[in-house]
């Protein structure tokens, strides 16, 4: 099974195994990877979902919409690396890749 | 402490798994009356009903928090509780506990439709409900939606495609009520739905599949209602401690009886940033309700401030709303071309909400500035966005 390997506010290393179609939320919430919130549960609407790609998995994903975008720009802190985990939809490519959960999401 | 939370939905969760992290020295019964593990209700009108919705993935709390030692999980409905010793009564079975808290929400209104057999009557509340209605979409060509609030449009996005006919029958004079006239205008435009308004649905007739109503007939082979809901009060109401609207809590979410506390979508408090006692149906509710008893079950009081918001997917347009309205407050338009769409609401002066159509931004800003305090509506028309606010104010 292929898996992403979550670095969790608490600098804990999680391996996170998913199946093609799954969120990232999804992929992260049944590791139980700490430091996600989700208050909106996957609706694009509360940016408590945020993590950070490792930069060399640049280009490899599809951009955030625009809607993800907005709503990054009110998250802590963002980076040019992050997103919310919500609207990331994984693939069999995504196998290995590493996510840095925010620090904090408040 | 021995606590029993009764109902096991978004509010329940949210405390669940609040009382965890903070380290909740204690045991948390949970009584859950659905015979599913704890679910999100909001996609169940947003995902496309073509789509079997996949109930692991609408999971409400991660399976390693719901293992948690500390947290029992009762599959039963709660039948009575007595606040004066604590018990909580099940069909089977009795527990006796420190603190009763009731998390039970709403349940869908269901009306009566001459010649409408109740069960042909669809609502959508449940994962039942849900299911039922996937199933249902598979023959069904014809749908009528009576109601014509944020769950009416939400539906009939997710049902459209396949050449079926929507109608959504409002019973007052306009659609959305809940939002702006102007906002209402935008999405009633954009929904596949033919809408009609001052309509009331008088019969059905089964044999020619025709829902009779005061706009004339309207051919119907399902018929989904979203027309309201009622707190699950029954519980407390023989206590005299709720009535038909609700359960009045302080800003600490505790009822009089100190053995007793309420949370979510079935409580009524004052909110500080609206200055009025309001029960409110939102996600955002329900988290905010639950950290605000969390944190005085942990032990550090904290009284309820949060400011409400909101969110609805119509199809591909979301709508955003960051504070609460009273249906008379007034309306301008901030910012409208054929995507974005953005309305403050006002009253005396005061913005009372801002409802934005795919325009996070001003949403999310709008959310910031009432964290901050009162928005006043001149410097607001003068920025002309609320992020030109936000940023106009951090400066
Ligand atoms: C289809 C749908 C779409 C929605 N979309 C949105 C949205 O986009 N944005 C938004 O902000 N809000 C949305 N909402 C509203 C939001 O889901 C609710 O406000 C929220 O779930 C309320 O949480 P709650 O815990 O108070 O109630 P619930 O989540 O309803 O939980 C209450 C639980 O208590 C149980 N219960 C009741 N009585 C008993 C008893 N005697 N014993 C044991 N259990 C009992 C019920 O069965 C239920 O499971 C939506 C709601 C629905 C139905
Ligand atoms: S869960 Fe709310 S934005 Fe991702």
């Amino acid at each position: 099974m292929p898996h992403i390997l979550f670095i969790d506010s608490n600098e804990a290393e999680i391996e996170a195994p998913f199946t093609s179609g799954d969120t990232l939320l999804h992929a992260a919430q049944h590791a139980g990877v700490e430091g996600i919130l989700a208050e909106c549960g996957g609706g694009c609407s509360c940016a408590t979902c945020h993590v950070m790609l490792n930069t060399s998995w640049d280009g490899q994903l599809d951009p955030p919409s625009d809607q993800e975008a907005d709503m990054l720009t009110f998250a802590v802190e963002p980076t040019p690396h992050s997103r919310l985990a919500c609207q990331v939809i994984l693939t069999d490519a995504h196998d290995g890749l590493r996510v840095q959960v925010a620090k904090r999401q408040y | 402490m021995r606590l029993a939370v009764i109902g096991a939905g978004q509010a329940a969760c949210t405390l669940i798994a609040e009382l965890v992290r903070g380290d909740f020295a204690g045991t948390i019964l949970v009584f859950n009356g659905e015979g599913t593990h704890p679910y999100q209700r909001p996609p169940l009108s947003k995902t496309p009903l073509e789509q079997s919705l996949a109930l692991d993935k609408t999971r409400l709390l991660p399976a390693k928090l719901a293992e948690d030692p500390r947290i029992q999980w009762i599959d039963a409905a709660v039948q009575s509780i007595t606040p004066e010793t604590g018990e909580v009564r099940t069909a089977s079975d009795g527990v006796t506990v420190d603190h009763i808290i009731l998390a039970t929400g709403t349940r869908a209104v269901r009306p009566e439709i001459d010649g409408l057999d109740p069960n042909m009557l669809h609502v959508m509340r449940t994962w039942d409900d849900r299911i039922r209605l996937e199933t249902a979409m598979q023959h069904a060509r014809h749908v009528a939606i009576v109601g014509a609030g944020f769950m009416a449009f939400e539906l009939a996005a997710s049902l459209s495609g396949n050449d079926r006919t929507i109608h959504i029958l409002a019973r007052g004079s306009r659609a959305l009520p809940q939002v702006s006239a102007e906002s209402a205008l935008f999405l009633t435009a954009r929904s596949q739905a033919i809408v009609l308004t001052d309509c009331s649905v008088s019969s059905y007739d089964r044999a020619t599949s025709t829902l009779h109503t005061s706009q004339g007939p309207v051919t119907a082979d399902c018929i989904i209602a979203t027309v309201g809901t009622t707190p699950n009060v029954e519980l407390l109401l023989a206590h005299g401690l709720a009535d038909p609207d609700g359960v009045p809590v302080d800003p600490l979410m505790q009822t009089p009886h100190p053995r007793v506390s309420a949370i979510g979508e079935v409580c009524r408090h004052m909110h500080p940033s609206i200055g009025r006692t309001a029960r409110i149906e939102s996600i955002s509710e329900a988290n905010d309700t639950a950290t605000t008893l969390a944190k005085r079950l942990l032990g550090t009081p904290t009284p309820f401030q949060a400011i409400p918001w909101f969110w609805s997917d119509q199809g591909e347009h979301k709508l955003q709303i960051a504070g609460l309205s009273e249906r008379s407050d007034k309306a301008t338009v901030l910012q409208a071309d054929d995507r974005r769409h953005v309305v403050a609401r006002h009253h005396n002066g005061r913005v009372t909400s801002i409802e934005a159509i795919n325009a996070a931004t001003e949403f999310m800003a709008a959310r910031r500035l009432f964290e901050q305090g009162a928005i006043p509506l001149d410097p607001l028309l003068d920025s002309g966005s609320v992020m030109a606010l936000l940023q106009s104010s951090k400066s």
